[in-house]
């Protein structure tokens, strides 16, 4: 019986490590194939702040950028902007303050082996007239009152995005909502307007937001390109009102807890009403004031 | 017919002298542990009293048992959906302070009080918290006190009695109680087993005790609840829930359980029933005062040819055949009719009987001279202190007539005796008595030698657990028979 037991113990772990593999190929493929596609993977995390000869936005435009730095220094900036920044190079220390302050987020998925694609690709698009990532097509048209409507409607989200993606309010707030506010697991998006320098660069966020929180989400369900002027000038309205941030909204926040744990309470008290209370000390204590 | 086998027992009230050996014999086998100490699988009670937990007995409260609805029977504490919603705490948990919260001294103090002009004392600390504390109850409480209006008038077995009956037993110089020890009684229809969510309690087939898996038992206390005689106990420690195993080791080993084997009243009988497991829905349906006939029909006569061909072509041994014949359980229960279920109205079944007491010879002294308070020598049980209602409340649903037979038989058997051995009563008289009490003389013999001269394995008739027998009904033993021969408790490594 015993040595059955050893068998079976064996052959159940020996299956174990083959399911555990099966079950890791697709992540396997899965990082292989987003690296086989630099072109996707250019659009998906470096479009919001790069174009290719389409000028400036929050980082310098990528044209001929082998014309600017050495390859090697290049891929180590791509690998760990922050490290490069932080060892006192002077040329990065340059882009810093180019950009006001903001420094290159470490791109998901980086490798040697992606950053070196990618400078390829660079190079391929720079030979171009016009380069596919020259920037976004955004209408350059002026911002109408019904654009600020219909943006506030998709921020709070009465409107659907129409791609399916997850309404701002969720995870940001702007002051001049009312009651709780949005989200705030995200940041306040009263003054992203002026923090991303107006409405291109705003524009360009939007198309594919490279934040490491919001990109894998917006990946698959893109904000369509319809919906991103309305949503700036939503927010362009926001930074140009600047209201105070709403003090009384944490402390609604606080006092609607309170209030729906006591309501929660009574509930369970009266749907549990029946519940066995104590038999012993009422029966005591009514029995000596009888 | 599904003829199986259980092992019941009787509890004589009559010799109970309430000492609680019993209790101390358990305390000190079972439950010494930490995290039982405030469990007492075997406990005696004063009646009329409150119990332990205070008050058990009141359902509409504790919701244990089961209850009569709509042609079928469900459980008071819980069901398939209440499963759900009461999974994370279930809402009929007796709390430690309906139980009592166990204590001990700190002796050492006695000892090493510095000296002073006061007696040191032993200061009473929590064995749950470790602080000192104010002891407020304990699991015999209310020992002894019967006529307390603090825990006496609170009996749950006296809805139905009169205001006048009531006084009447809480009159000055009429106090009278006596004693209800209790153990778990192994029902034939547990509702504990009926209520686990995780299937962990379970009725032993060859006997019929009930017991809890500690190792499936997920500790989510439906059986706390479920049970009506509050026998099943929370163990705080190791997070399970435990009850009475009616020391199957020892049964196991041909021993008497070690409450019964420690009786100092020999109140205790125990022997083997046969029974109808196929009766037992139609039984726990009856109404309430038809309960104990049907519960007495399940039992059937183990020297009927046709019980036993049902019970052996069943797998039962031909000893536990031959040691229900002998049971004194069946003799009780069944030939005489003299010991009854306790609240067999929760319709769990218990197979555990009580024999009824018989109320006290009443006398008073008139200056130097014994003054009997009965017309004739033994009291008339209609004008008894403890009303006839009360007791049939306890052991009979309500039902005074088979509480009356029993009592009967009884008076009729002491009348008897007291003609054979005494002669102050007329033999004529006696035996008027006897057939008035539907008892023939020879049952009238076996009554008082199983009652007053039995010896100890006349009172527990306990059958060979052949052990061996159970073993092959789940594996083959000779499977080992050419297989490694020793067993080994830790694998070697390179394997076995």
């Amino acid at each position: 019986m015993r040595r059955f037991t050893v068998k079976r113990r064996g052959t159940k772990s020996a299956s174990g490590s083959v399911w555990t593999i099966i079950l890791l190929l697709p992540l396997f493929f899965s990082s292989l194939l987003s690296a086989q596609v630099p072109a996707e993977y250019f659009k998906q995390n470096c479009s919001s702040c790069h174009t290719i000869g389409g000028g400036r936005l929050t980082g310098p435009d990528l044209k001929n950028l082998a014309d600017r730095q050495s390859r090697d220094w290049l891929i180590n900036w791509m690998l760990d902007p922050e490290g490069v920044l932080k060892s006192g190079d002077p040329y990065s220390a340059k882009l810093q303050k180019e950009a006001r302050g903001a420094v290159m987020t470490r791109s998901p998925g980086m490798t040697r082996n992606l950053a070196v694609a990618l400078l390829d690709l660079i190079d391929e698009e720079s030979k171009l007239d016009k380069s596919q990532f020259a920037g976004t097509q955004i209408s350059d048209r002026p911002l109408l009152p019904e654009d600020i409507a219909e943006g506030r409607a998709l921020f709070l989200g009465t409107m659907k995005l129409k791609n399916g993606g997850p309404s701002c309010v969720g995870c940001h707030t702007v002051n001049s909502m009312q009651g709780l506010g949005g989200g705030r697991l995200g940041l306040n998006l009263t003054r992203a307007y002026a923090r991303l320098e107006g409405r291109k660069g705003l524009s360009a966020w939007l198309v594919s937001p490279p934040s490491l929180v919001m990109n894998p989400i917006f990946k698959e369900y893109p904000i369509d390109e319809e919906e991103v002027l309305p949503l700036v000038a939503f927010l362009k309205n926001e930074t140009e009102r600047d209201e105070p941030e709403n003090a009384t909204a944490m402390i609604n926040f606080l006092l609607y807890g309170i209030g729906g744990a006591v309501v929660l309470l009574v509930l369970f008290d009266l749907l549990w009403n029946k519940r066995f209370r104590a038999v012993r000390q009422p029966m005591v204590s009514e029995s000596y004031h009888k | 017919m599904d003829v199986r086998s259980q092992i019941s027992m009787v509890f004589h009230l009559d010799k109970c002298i309430g000492c609680h050996t019993c209790s101390i014999a358990c305390k000190n086998i079972w439950t010494d542990r930490k995290g039982t100490e405030y469990m007492w699988w075997n406990n005696v009670e004063t009646k009329p009293g409150t119990g332990f937990p205070t008050k058990w007995e009141d359902q509409e409260k504790y919701k244990g048992g089961w209850e009569k609805k709509n042609g079928s029977i469900n459980l008071r504490s819980t069901g398939k959906g209440r499963v759900v919603s009461n999974i994370f705490h279930h809402p009929h948990q007796p709390s430690m302070n309906d139980y009592y919260e166990p204590w001990t001294y700190k002796y050492d103090e006695l000892f090493n009080a510095p000296e002073g002009n006061d007696q040191p004392t032993a200061r009473p600390v929590s064995m749950v918290t470790g602080n000192p504390m104010d002891i407020e109850a304990g699991p015999n409480w209310d020992d002894d006190l019967s006529g307390s209006p603090v825990y006496a008038q609170n009996d749950p077995n006296f809805k139905n009695l009169t205001a006048e009956q009531k006084a009447q037993l809480f009159a000055i110089e009429r106090l009278v109680f006596f004693y209800f020890p209790r153990i778990c009684n192994h029902c034939l229809n547990p509702s504990c087993v009926a209520s686990c969510p995780s299937g962990a309690l379970y009725k032993r087939g060859e006997d019929g005790i009930v017991l809890i898996d500690q190792e499936n038992c997920r500790g989510w206390r439906s059986c706390v609840a479920a049970c009506p005689y509050k026998k099943t106990y929370y163990n705080w420690q190791t997070g399970k829930s435990e009850k009475c195993i009616l020391c199957f080791p020892r049964i196991e080993s041909g021993q008497a359980p070690a409450c019964f084997h420690s009786c100092v009243g020999r109140i205790r009988y125990l022997g083997v029933l046969l029974y109808d497991a196929d009766m037992i829905e139609d039984v726990a349906n009856t109404p309430d005062d038809e309960l104990v006939e049907a519960h007495r029909a399940m039992v059937l006569d183990p020297h009927d040819p046709e019980v036993i061909r049902g019970a052996q072509s069943n797998g039962l041994h031909d000893h536990v055949i031959e040691a229900a014949q002998k049971s004194p359980v069946y003799k009780f229960v069944k030939e005489w009719g003299i010991a009854l279920p306790p609240h067999i109205e929760y319709r769990t079944l218990p197979m555990l009987f009580y024999v009824p007491p018989m109320l006290p010879v009443m006398t008073t002294m008139d200056g130097d001279a014994k003054k009997n308070m009965n017309e004739g020598l033994f009291p008339d049980f209609d004008k008894a202190r403890v009303p006839m209602e009360f007791l049939a409340n306890l052991f009979s649903a309500g039902n005074t007539g088979k509480l009356r037979y029993a009592l009967k038989k009884q008076m009729a058997v002491r009348q008897y005796r007291r003609a054979v051995t005494v002669g102050d009563i007329a033999m004529e008289a006696a035996k008027k008595m006897l057939i008035e009490a539907d008892c023939s003389i020879e049952e009238a013999e076996g009554i008082y030698n199983l009652t007053s001269l039995c010896t100890f394995d006349e009172r527990f008739v306990i059958p060979p657990s052949n052990r061996e027998e159970a073993i092959e009904m789940m594996k083959d033993p000779l499977e080992y028979k050419q297989s490694v021969g020793f067993g080994l408790r830790e694998e070697p490594e390179r394997g076995a």
